[in-house]
């Protein structure tokens, strides 16, 4: 038992195997509908991606993808795309973290405040982009009608800044999901550090950079890689709110591809984009939790 | 900085945030309880002269609007049932057990999160066609009966259990299933209802899927049964908002239902 | 789970115009049928069974249901009419002929049927033509654009149901107070905006949405694809001045708001509707909100205006089968009877919407009907401004890049030059695959 080298084999002992064989046990259900459910229609969308033609019946090899390189429209959906994920991740974190700390100060009332917070989270894009489509309509919308009767300039954002526009919209649903998130994360801070920090003169603002941040790492980590998991794939705001337009200002990626897909029925191209997209993504999260770790691992 | 004045801010940051979630919601009450007439009026409403209560009881003469409410608490419940009997248990596996090819299969059920609903949409619905479930409850239920954001938050959750626990129920010969339905389960009680909650609150306002493996009336779900509240160029805004009021209600109670366990639940998680 | 889009499709597609004069109220629906049936197959053989028809939400009038009635009688089936918005229809529809699972007939917003027959994803209907077409008067009885518009290689794909077109509408009142005439030409038309132009009153309001459009193209002899040369929006110095002429009413001489990107495309019928503008270009589908908003307002309704020639766009909405239906004759049966005369006036009378038959045009309930009658004078030289670009294969992607340039001149006021040239390099990406 104590030679070196069965510390390899260890993993293979009458107890690791029957581990491993429990694991598999219990994992046999969700392996099965995976497969089923995900693997086989992620297969077919790779087949489908090297077809071509409105009944994707013609072969078309590397081409949708070489393609894909050299489409103006895709390449703009994308820059769209990245500036969206990125804006309403840093807003996600910034926001999201900031009414935390605020709420965390065992105010009287903070239950009222954690669930008004949280309201349009329950929401669904659908519903609440055509509420501010409404809102924000530059001529007939009811923003506009407060602001001149209050003699105030009034505004055309969804002309003006598309993006932006969406970018708010999203933060105003999701912000009270990441504010929960933060809350939780603050409450496992133990006081202690807080109060040596105190005893060594730190204001307030030095014990948030010094204590409050670092911490909060492994919360700021999972709220980045889903924001932008969420943020690559938002399709709702384009869709319902803007269509992509002014133009192609807000063309969103992944409503481009559905548009690619549905409108145009161009199925072999819209797969090998949402191949690329996913491509993408796992780049993107790959990276977030090397970061994450590294993080993690100074503090 | 005194504590008061700290506190003063705090309050006066968090009603100015707390006023801009909820006003726009209002507008869509407002626009629940309008006329016809002020609904296509040049000049927005802000609020109508007489609220329209008839508005919610058209909702239901003009449409099975009763069975699309149904419908959406059965496919969402059932769903969301589903998910807390699945994925706390691939959780606990991701989280407590070694096993060869352990890594890649998390991965590979972290990336099925990576991919729209609509890319998987049409083989999807060949194998309903295929199995004779479309327009059924097992057509709208059974893809969805998982998911890797469940397992991933679980996963995370299950994480900081002690060991110790574990290992001395395996050396009093408790049986895995007998582990984790008597040790594990009852630990996990908060996450399961932000589980139970975030999945629901999900496929309540799911549209997509519903709207294309449905093919009657009868079997559509909220979000697809509003949609005909339109004319073919505009949209009956007031019907449209007054059945998003009803389709609120259910998700409010059942967080407010929840909230007690929430704010732990996500604690708990470690998010490590 | 937070990595799921939710999505939802509650709004009007701005992309066809199509007629929708029916009653202010909301759709109403068919409750009684489909009913019970615990199996909703679209299959089924020839007698029992379900008979699926997809449906806009707006169309389902009172003289429909008694045709259903009948049709249900007749064959022993449940009709089961599933309505849509277009823009889901289109997501659901494409979704079945993906899978091979089809409904029986589908009422389509005009634009389909040739793309879906090219890409045999309609039936042809020539044999039963051949067989029945002189019975029911088709082709002579139907307008020849709404022949040709269902036509693909010489065969019959799509019957015409509804067809509508765009005309002028102005406040009489207005015009009147300013001492001035209904316009007739572009030059008239500027001049007129800019003298009902004053302080909150918009000369003229022009819609939204890229089909608004058309029109304009069409008047100046554009087409926005040429078979014979494979060129787009040809004559090209045309095509600018076409579209330099709606940016300039809206940037230049501001006698009209910015379209937006909205959904929604009522913001012209309201600003008509609440006198805020004195001239709105659309058709028959924004009467009822004028008249559910201003009931008194007095309007008339002019011919639609001339540029190098007079046109307009027509649209209308189209039935067809699809070529997997199980029961071809079953849902010609079905086309026959709500294509037929009398069911046409019968939804013409309880609903204002236009039809595509000639005979139809002479009918009383017609002729004395004072916001349908117009229509039946314009709707002879309508015209389709997408005709033959299904041939390219590319339908869809030439709209999306043809309302970026639409989008890029109107919303934001960019030049001709650099919108084409734009809009040119798109195209040619589009067309090398």
């Amino acid at each position: 038992m104590e030679l070196p080298k069965r510390t390899k084999r260890t993993k293979r002992s009458p107890i690791a195997r029957r581990q491993a064989r429990t694991a598999y046990v219990f994992l046999a259900p969700a392996l099965v509908f995976f497969a089923i459910f995900f693997y086989y229609p992620i297969a077919d969308i790779l087949n489908t991606s090297m077809l071509t033609g409105q009944r994707t019946d013609e072969f078309a090899g590397f081409d949708n993808y070489t393609n894909a390189f050299e489409d103006p429209q895709a390449r703009n959906a994308f820059t769209v795309t990245l500036q969206f994920a990125v804006a309403t991740t840093v807003g996600a974190i910034v926001l999201g973290m900031g009414l935390a700390v605020l709420i965390n100060q065992k105010l009287r009332g903070s239950l009222a405040f954690k669930l008004a917070l949280l309201v349009p989270y329950l929401t669904s894009i659908a519903v609440v982009g055509l509420m501010w489509r409404n809102i924000l309509d530059p001529e007939l919308g009811i923003l506009n009608r407060i602001l001149s009767d209050l003699g105030l300039p009034t505004q055309e954002w969804l002309n003006t800044h598309p993006v932006a526009t969406i970018v708010a919209v999203t933060l105003w649903m999701t912000t009270g999901y990441t504010m929960i998130l933060f809350l939780a994360g603050l409450q496992g801070i133990p006081d202690v550090y807080y109060e040596a920090a105190k005893v060594d003169g730190a204001n307030g603002w030095q014990r948030f950079r010094r204590i409050t941040v670092p911490l909060l790492t492994p919360t700021t980590l999972f709220v980045s890689v889903m924001a932008v998991i969420t943020g690559l794939q938002a399709f709702g705001q384009a869709y319902i709110i803007t269509r992509g337009g002014p133009g192609e200002a807000s063309d969103l990626f992944v409503f481009h591809v559905f548009e690619l897909a549905f409108r145009a029925r161009n199925f072999g191209y819209a797969s090998a984009l949402s191949v690329l997209l996913l491509l993408v993504i796992v780049a993107f999260t790959l990276v977030q939790l090397r970061i994450g770790r590294d993080r993690e691992v100074q503090h | 900085m005194t504590a008061r004045t700290y506190k003063t801010i705090a309050y006066v940051l968090l009603t100015v945030a707390s006023l801009i979630t909820v006003v726009p919601l209002l507008y869509t009450v407002s626009l629940s309880l309008q006329t016809e007439k002020e609904m296509l009026s040049a000049e927005s409403v802000l609020w109508p002269e007489t609220p329209q209560w008839g508005n919610y009881s058209t909702l239901f003469e003009e449409a099975p609007f009763g069975s699309f409410i149904l419908n959406s608490l059965v496919v969402a419940g059932a769903i969301a049932l589903s998910h807390l009997i699945f994925d706390p248990l691939v959780g606990y596996v991701f989280a407590k057990f070694d096993f060869p090819f352990k890594n890649t299969l998390f991965v590979a059920i972290l990336a099925t999160l990576m991919i729209p609903l609509f890319v998987r949409m049409i083989p999807l619905y060949v194998m309903m066609s295929d199995l004779g479930w479309l327009d059924s409850y097992q057509g709208l239920i059974v893809p969805f009966l998982m998911d890797g954001f469940g397992i991933f938050l679980m996963r995370q959750f299950i994480q900081p259990i002690p060991d110790d626990l574990i290992h001395a129920a395996r050396v009093d010969g408790a049986n895995e299933f007998t582990i984790y339905w008597r040790i594990i389960l009852p630990q996990c009680k908060p996450a399961l209802a932000v589980l139970g909650l975030f999945t629901f609150v999900f496929q309540w306002n799911e549209f997509l899927w519903p709207l294309v493996v449905t093919t009657s009336e009868r079997m559509r779900t909220i979000p697809v049964g509003l949609t005909q509240f339109s004319q073919e160029q505009f949209q009956l805004w007031h019907l449209t908002a007054a059945g998003s009021v009803i389709m609120f209600v259910p998700t409010a109670l059942l967080l407010i239902f929840s909230q007690r366990y929430f704010v732990r639940g996500i604690a708990l998680t470690g998010l490590k | 789970m937070s990595a799921r889009p939710a999505i939802n499709g509650q709004w009007m597609t701005r992309r066809r115009m199509l007629g929708v004069a029916g009653g202010a109220a909301a759709a109403l629906p068919l409750a009684a049928c489909g009913s019970g049936a615990p199996e909703a197959e679209s299959g089924g053989g020839g007698g029992g069974g379900t008979f699926l028809a997809y449906w806009n939400n707006a169309h389902e009038y009172e003289a429909y249901k008694d045709v259903v009635a009948q049709f249900e009688k007749d064959h022993g089936v449940t009709v089961e009419l599933q309505k849509f918005q277009w823009e889901d229809l289109r997501t659901k529809l494409v979704s079945d002929f993906q899978s091979g699972n089809v409904p029986d007939v589908v009422e389509e917003p005009g634009s389909w049927v040739q793309e879906f027959a090219l890409s045999k994803d309609a039936l042809s209907l020539q044999k039963y033509l051949d067989k029945d077409g002189a019975k029911i008067g088709f082709p002579d009885d139907w307008l020849e654009v709404a022949v040709s518009d269902n036509t693909h290689e010489g065969q019959v794909y799509g019957i015409q149901m509804h067809y509508t077109c765009t005309l002028l509408f102005y406040n009489r009142k207005m015009l009147d107070d300013a001492g001035i005439e209904p316009p007739a030409t572009w030059d008239d038309f500027l001049d007129a905006a800019r003298g009902l132009t004053s302080g909150d009153v918009n000369g003229t309001v022009l819609n939204d949405g890229l089909s608004y459009s058309y029109p304009w193209m069409l008047q100046n002899g554009v087409h926005e694809y040429d078979a014979d040369s494979g060129e787009l929006l040809q004559p090209r110095a045309a095509a600018m001045e076409a579209m330099q002429f709606q940016r300039d009413l809206v940037h230049e001489h501001k006698v009209s708001p910015k379209p937006t990107t909205s959904l929604d495309v009522t913001r012209a019928a309201k600003f008509f509707a609440a006198e805020r503008t004195a001239m709105i270009l659309t058709g028959p589908w924004d009467i009822p909100i004028i008249k559910q908003s201003n009931p008194d307002l007095d309007y008339g309704i002019a011919p639609a205006l001339t540029g190098k020639r007079q046109s307009t766009i027509a649209g209308g909405t189209t039935l067809f089968i699809p070529a997997q239906a199980k029961r071809p004759d079953l849902s010609w049966d079905f086309i026959k009877r709500i294509t037929a005369l009398k069911t046409e006036t019968a939804a013409t009378e309880e609903s204002s919407m236009l039809m595509p038959r000639k005979s139809w045009a002479k009918e009383p309930a017609v002729q004395e009907n004072p916001d349908v009658k117009p229509f039946t004078e314009g709707l002879p030289y309508a015209e389709e401004f997408r005709t033959g670009i299904y041939t390219t294969g590319k339908a869809g992607e030439l709209e999306d890049i043809y309302k970026t340039l639409y989008e890029s001149m109107l919303i934001e006021g960019a030049g001709a030059e650099e919108a084409f040239a734009a809009y040119d390099d798109a195209a040619k990406n589009i067309l090398k695959g």
